[in-house]
């Protein structure tokens, strides 16, 4: 039992740690392209349903592209300014990835809500159910079957 | 017991939103705005500059003091050109107007002798600026043509309007800007 107990600490642990180093990770892009593309595949192209400005052909997403592209080669923006930059033109919905601040941060804490909220339940009714256990006979109980017990084999 | 309270608590507010959405539904009315939104009304025109396929500088900004009508344009857009011929009249009847307004067509993804050519059969003597790789567009938010967006003369972007216009509409518009506007 301790070993288990042991065994599901450890992959509880070391997938704790891939995650905090898969999010934390700065590998960055390497090249002005890596950046341009790694900005255009957050923003959505606004002319079409689902796609990317990375992967989109339409006209309006060829001219982010090119923005994205003048605004990194000029050197004078961060990424996060440069999709600002996109997002007051555009509105909110441009970019692809909801941002971690005001009602959009509602997209990131709904699901830990409803995970925190669903594991609270399932804790509760897991406590529930083992709380309703049959409990063990009392020493009046096996007594009484005893005595049951007797009279029937002397009866026969 | 206490389970079951909580899991009518729960399905009572889950039905509550539910409905909730409906009644919104049901009473919202349907997005019938002429005019469209943008982060950018009420907001300084972005930077702009670019030249004319006549070879003639053009700086958004040098046009403060005059109301600055931008329509955004492509020769090959039907939309853009059925409205062609209201812009024609608005230029005129604006052109009579000391206090008129400038109009500039943005070509958006198209070529110069495209332009000039539909300029030339169609009528349209106002000015016609470039906008190589859309960066003109993309400063405005500018996805479709045709746009048409109205700049007041201390520079302030005070209307969008996406689509193919109505007769009367940009004038009914601008008129109406005019009138409540104080520098």
């Amino acid at each position: 039992m301790k070993t288990r107990k042991s065994v599901w600490l450890a992959m509880f642990l070391l997938v704790a740690v891939l995650l905090v180093f898969g999010a934390t990770r700065t590998g960055g892009p390497q090249t002005q392209q890596d950046r341009i593309d790694s900005l255009t595949a957050v923003l959505a192209c606004p002319t079409c349903s689902g796609e990317s400005v990375f992967v989109s052909r339409a006209a309006a997403a060829e001219s982010i592209r090119a923005e994205v592209a003048r605004q990194v080669s000029a050197g004078l923006r961060t990424d996060e300014q440069i999709l600002s930059y996109i997002e007051q033109r555009f509105g909110g919905e441009v970019l692809l990835v909801p941002r971690a601040t005001g009602v959009d941060a509602l997209v990131w804490a709904l699901p830990v809500a409803a995970l925190v909220f669903s594991i609270f339940l399932l804790y509760s009714a897991f406590t529930k159910w083992r709380g309703n256990k049959p409990e063990s006979p009392t020493s009046q109980d096996e007594q009484i079957v005893a005595r049951a017990l007797n009279t029937k084999s002397d009866e026969q | 017991m206490k389970s079951n309270n909580l899991v009518k608590i729960v399905s009572t507010v889950v039905g509550i939103v539910i409905a909730m959405f409906f009644v919104v539904l049901v009473v919202a009315d349907p997005d019938q705005d002429i005019v469209a939104r943008s982060p950018l009304l009420g907001q300084p025109a972005p930077a702009v500059t670019s030249e004319t396929i006549d070879g003639a500088q053009f700086v958004l900004e040098r046009r403060k003091g005059s109301w600055v009508v931008l329509n955004f344009f492509n020769s090959t857009c039907v939309p853009c050109i059925n409205e062609h011929d209201l812009l024609v009249d608005f230029a005129n009847s604006e052109a009579s107007n000391l206090n008129g307004a400038e109009i500039y067509t943005i070509i958006n993804d198209d070529s110069s002798d495209a332009v000039r050519d539909f300029f030339n059969k169609n009528g349209g003597d106002w000015q016609k600026v470039k906008d190589d790789n859309g960066a003109i567009a993309v400063a405005f938010g500018v996805a479709r043509v045709p746009e048409t967006w109205i700049i007041d003369p201390n520079g302030m972007v005070r209307l969008r309007i996406t689509g193919e216009l109505s007769p009367g509409l940009l004038s009914e518009q601008v008129n109406k800007l005019r009138d409540g506007f104080t520098s």
